[in-house]
């Protein structure tokens, strides 16, 4: 190697170290470890593991509560992820245009996207009180009785659904902006001429000009709502009786409270293993995508 | 831009125009009520809290709600933990970040493809792996409790590193081979030539992780058990827990103390923050 | 290098490395300048500022020993936590456990055998100590914790609420009063919704089982016993259990509660809370609060609740007895007979209940005295409660009864089962 390369490599080395280091110890590693203790008994506390094979497997696989779960997890991300897309698509079509007062509507619409979980689940824990929460104002007029969410089997679940639909709308809504955006007005003319309709315009023209968007959307949403767990954490805790119950929250009520560390690294590895198989597919379909 | 088409105003298009604004302010309302209704009740005594039909302003403010909030946990620790977790985290992970992406955008060498798949492949990997394996690292070095427990965990960067690379490789490499010949050293080479090149999101992209770790919640309730050493997100929680003593009134004056920073930070920057996600989604 | 600066290089060396060896002939000997020992504490308000100043008059007692306490959230924190610093080798050298916590570490022997100091006390230390409340500080019969802030379930009653439905001011005294008594507190309104009710039955996370045991042990029947045998599919368990779901779904006269919200804005007439929080309550009420024995059915037999104090394996010989000082101190008449007053807590010995000030204060405020009096109906919680697991699966337990409203003997059946898996996990 000439010297310049030299030094090059050392600088390279020297610049990325820092990263890879982290990445290595707190990204890269916990896999492998987490693999390791799944294979274990372990309660955080006691100096020696109790080796026991694929029995955390086991007793994932036939525990009802994780199934549960599971299925908590989710209807909750498909009912997010689709009532996400069609309400933030329908703002984004309306805000479409040269609108007075447009980036005062974005700006609050877009304002949850930032805001502490934890205060805004407190927040809307006291929205849906029963009795005196701002909802019962709203179910009155349509002579709803008023509904326990909270404490509710039933509508748990649903509350927290309102909720991570409440804060997702405009983050999804400022991105099909900005895929509206990029669609060639001269598409729009063409279509004019030929007099569509705007119904017509949306399924032949838009639509399918932001599928790479709607995609994108899709997939991150579905795999960000996978991962919830503040909101569930503070507004219903998971129940009652784990109706609210989801992956994440389930593996930290399983680690840091019942210090079941072995069933937990189950848990999260069975977590990994899907989010990356979602993951590897969006990137094998993204690259087939047809751009023009 | 925005579809520019010229219709006449006729009757149609008004009504069109007048149920376009009625949509918009219906969900505006939708998301903006929460905050309104969370600031009203903090307000409230407990008599108006209570109530149905609903008091929508109080007839007396109660500010003495905020000062009981205040004194149910030691919330100015938990701003002071906030502010220096966030903080250090930032400068931090920006730095990894500014130096990584340098040298994937910049310096030549030949497994440099290899690693930057590498650090790709990271960002498929879902955090929620690493809580227990990171918890074990961290009781193991005793640093359980510890600022740099909050912290150091997190500042790894892909997406920061990702991004700056964009703006650094937006120049032909001619720029940075001339800087070579004239001597400068790496180093000099990114802070006076590479960094000023992403000027336009270098802002926002420190204000988007600030906000993200100021938000942080699960990972500091992992790692912090001492009250003292909890952030905001972590002590309100804490508080939720208070026995029996504080109402809905004081919930909603302590949900204000931890959203009042984050707020303020987006209204003042929303324009910029709105404008560069839209652009980094386009982007792809 | 001149010779004369390797000497001093040398010099200094052998110094440094030697110091351990100074520093451990040091640690024989009492340290010089005060001890300082760290105190976790949990619990809030009233209760909390209490344990404050009783840290504050200890330090200010003497000067070889300084405390100082950390608040360190509820009894699930301070597990958590305290699991959390075990694994970190960072452990407090006093803490405050939920009583059930206790055998968790001293199974894992992190706490220290107290039994080696109390050796070295006056006679009658130990048994001045109220024996319902010492008793579960023992583990297979090794001493590892004293009685700090000892609870015992209540029943708050609202009075105005119960005048108004035209009965008199004074807790049902038992199940089958409250009963009875619900069908007239009970109010529904012309859209069929349940507008008042008897009693909130407490699902919370970390309570739901205490006051269920009470109810148990009201019926005659156990949760479990001390060898970890379940007793929930017995008749009284069952008689219980279906008396909690028939008065939530058929009389609607009870609703499942998980914050004391609904005894305050008077939605329930009755609520369960520890003699802890009777100072916060009455704080908050703007009614009369009667507070009462839980409702007794074949007898009145409640189990304690609250704290023990401990002490972890630190190490450190002199901050041990620093600790154990401390530990003398915060169990010891005079605090105790403080902290009873101010909290409601119960006092832990004989001497602290005959303390003259506190008898005072009972006689001039008589509802207080419904702590005291209940000391003579104590016993230990179920041994279940200490697996990490077990307050879990009697939350689930109750929300199953009341919330889900599933058949009672099944409920029970599957309780009992995922208890035995907790206890095979873990033994």
């Amino acid at each position: 190697m000439t010297k310049r390369a030299k030094r090059d490599a050392l600088t390279f080395a020297l610049f990325t170290f820092p990263n890879f280091l982290l990445l290595t110890v707190f990204v890269f590693w916990p896999i492998f470890y987490s693999l390791f203790l799944s294979f274990f008994k372990w309660d955080m506390i006691a100096p020696k593991k109790r080796f026991i094979g694929l029995e955390n497997y086991r007793v994932m696989f036939t525990d009802p509560v994780f199934w549960l779960v599971t299925k908590n997890t989710l209807i909750l991300s498909v009912w997010v992820v689709v009532l996400k897309l069609v309400i933030s698509l329908s703002l984004a079509l309306v805000m479409n245009r040269d609108l007075k007062g447009r980036s005062f509507y974005q700006a609050i619409i877009f304002s949850p996207t930032f805001t502490t979980s934890v205060a805004v689940a407190m927040v809307w824990r006291w929205i849906l009180e029963p009795d005196y929460g701002l909802l019962r104002v709203f179910m009155r007029p349509f002579g709803i009785a008023p509904i326990n969410w909270i404490e509710s089997t039933t509508h748990s679940l649903p509350a927290v659904i309102i909720v991570l639909i409440w804060v997702g709308i405009g983050y999804d809504m400022v991105i099909f902006l900005a895929g509206l955006k990029n669609i060639p007005p001269e598409l729009y003319d063409a279509g004019l001429v030929d007099g569509v309709n705007p119904l017509q315009e949306f399924i032949h023209i838009t639509f399918p000009l932001l599928s790479p968007t709607t995609f994108f959307l899709t997939i991150t949403g579905f795999i960000s709502a996978l991962k919830s767990f503040d909101i569930i954490s503070i507004l219903t805790g998971g129940g009652p009786l784990n109706s609210s119950n989801v992956l994440v929250h389930f593996l930290y009520e399983n680690a840091f409270r019942w210090f079941k560390t072995g069933y937990a690294s189950a848990l999260a590895l069975l977590l990994f293993v899907v989010i990356m198989a979602i993951t590897l597919i969006q990137n094998r379909l993204s690259k087939r995508w047809v751009h023009y | 831009m925005a579809r520019i088409v010229f219709r006449k105003k006729t009757p149609s298009w008004i009504i069109g125009r007048t149920l376009t604004h009625l949509v918009l302010i219906i969900f505006t309302l939708a998301v903006g009520l929460p905050f309104f209704w969370m600031i009203t009740t903090a307000l409230k005594s407990p008599a108006e809290v209570a109530t149905f039909p609903p008091i929508w302003w109080p007839k007396t403010i109660k500010w003495d709600n905020f000062s009981k909030a205040w004194a149910t946990a030691p919330f100015g620790r938990f701003y002071i933990n906030s502010f220096v977790t966030a903080i250090t985290g930032v400068l931090l992970e920006v730095s990894i970040a500014a130096l990584s992406a340098y040298a994937f955008a910049c310096i030549r060498f030949k497994y440099r493809d290899f690693f930057f798949l590498v650090m790709l492949a990271a960002l498929m990997i879902p955090s929620q792996i690493a809580l227990i394996p990171n918890y074990v690292i961290l009781s193991k070095l005793k640093w359980i409790n510890t600022y740099k427990g909050i912290v150091i965990p997190y500042v790894s960067s892909v997406f920061g590193t990702f991004l700056l690379r964009q703006y650094f490789l937006s120049v032909p490499s001619s720029l940075y081979e001339a800087a070579e010949i004239d001597g400068l050293s790496h180093f000099k080479t990114l802070i006076y030539i590479a960094l000023p090149l992403a000027k336009p999101v270098l802002g926002t992209l420190v204000l988007y992780i600030f906000i993200g770790k100021w938000n942080n919640y699960l990972w500091p309730l992992i790692v912090t058990t001492k009250q003292r050493m909890r952030t905001l997100p972590v002590g309100l929680a804490m508080v939720r827990d208070a026995e029996y003593a504080i109402g809905p009134e004081h919930l909603m004056a302590a949900a204000i103390f931890v959203l009042v920073p984050v707020l303020i930070v987006y209204f003042f920057s929303q324009r910029k923050l709105i404008e560069a996600i839209a652009a980094g989604a386009v982007k792809g | 290098m001149k010779k004369r600066n390797l000497v001093w290089i040398l010099l200094l060396a052998v110094l440094f490395l030697s110091s351990p060896l100074f520093a451990q002939a040091k640690s024989e000997a009492k340290p010089e300048g005060p001890i300082k020992i760290v105190y976790w504490r949990s619990l809030t308000g009233v209760a909390g500022e209490s344990q404050d100043e009783v840290v504050r008059r200890f330090n200010a007692s003497r000067n070889d020993i300084i405390v100082e306490a950390e608040f360190q959230g509820a009894y699930a924190e301070i597990l958590q936590k305290m699991t959390a610093a075990v694994a970190a080798g960072d452990m407090p050298d006093v803490v405050l456990l939920d009583s059930p916590h206790m055998p968790i570490f001293a199974k894992n022997g992190v706490l220290v055998d107290l039994g080696q100091y109390v050796k070295d006390e006056p006679k009658g230390f130990i048994d001045d100590y109220i024996p319902g409340l010492l008793a579960d500080g023992y583990y297979h019969g090794t001493l590892y914790a004293l009685p700090a802030m000892r609870s015992t379930p209540l029943l708050y009653v609202n009075g105005d609420m119960l005048a108004a439905a035209g009965l008199p001011r004074r807790a049902p005294e038992t199940w089958d009063e409250l009963r009875e008594w619900g069908k007239k507190l009970t109010k529904i309104n012309a859209k069929g919704e349940l507008e008042q009710s008897a009693i909130g039955l407490t699902t919370g996370l970390t309570t739901a089982h205490w006051y269920f045991q009470g109810a148990v042990y009201a019926f005659g029947g156990l949760v479990s016993d001390e060898d970890f045998g379940i007793h929930l599919t017995d008749a009284p368990a069952l008689e219980l259990a279906q008396l909690w779901q028939d008065m939530v779904f058929k009389d609607r006269s009870a609703i499942p509660s998980n914050s004391h919200d609904d005894f305050f804005n008077k939605k329930v007439a009755m609520v369960f809370g520890s003699t802890g929080s009777m100072g916060n309550v009455y704080s908050r009420a703007d009614f009369q609060v009667i507070p009462a024995f839980l409702p007794g059915q074949k007898q009145n037999l409640v189990p304690v609740g609250g704290a023990v104090i401990a002490m972890p394996k630190t190490g450190d010989t002199w901050k041990q007895w620093a600790a154990w000082e401390f530990l003398k101190y915060f169990t010891g008449t005079e605090s105790q007979a403080y902290l009873a007053r101010l909290t409601g807590y119960m006092p832990n010995s004989y001497s602290a209940s005959k303390d003259p000030e506190l008898v005072a204060y009972y006689d001039a405020n008589p509802q207080w005295k419904v702590a005291i009096d209940q000391l003579n109906y104590v016993r230990p919680q179920a041994s279940v409660i200490s697996l990490p697991k077990g307050t879990a699966i009697l939350q689930q337990m109750v929300e199953k009864l009341i919330i889900a409203n599933r058949d009672v003997k099944t409920v029970m059946e599957e309780t009992t089962a995922d208890l035995k898996k907790e206890y095979n996990d873990n033994y």
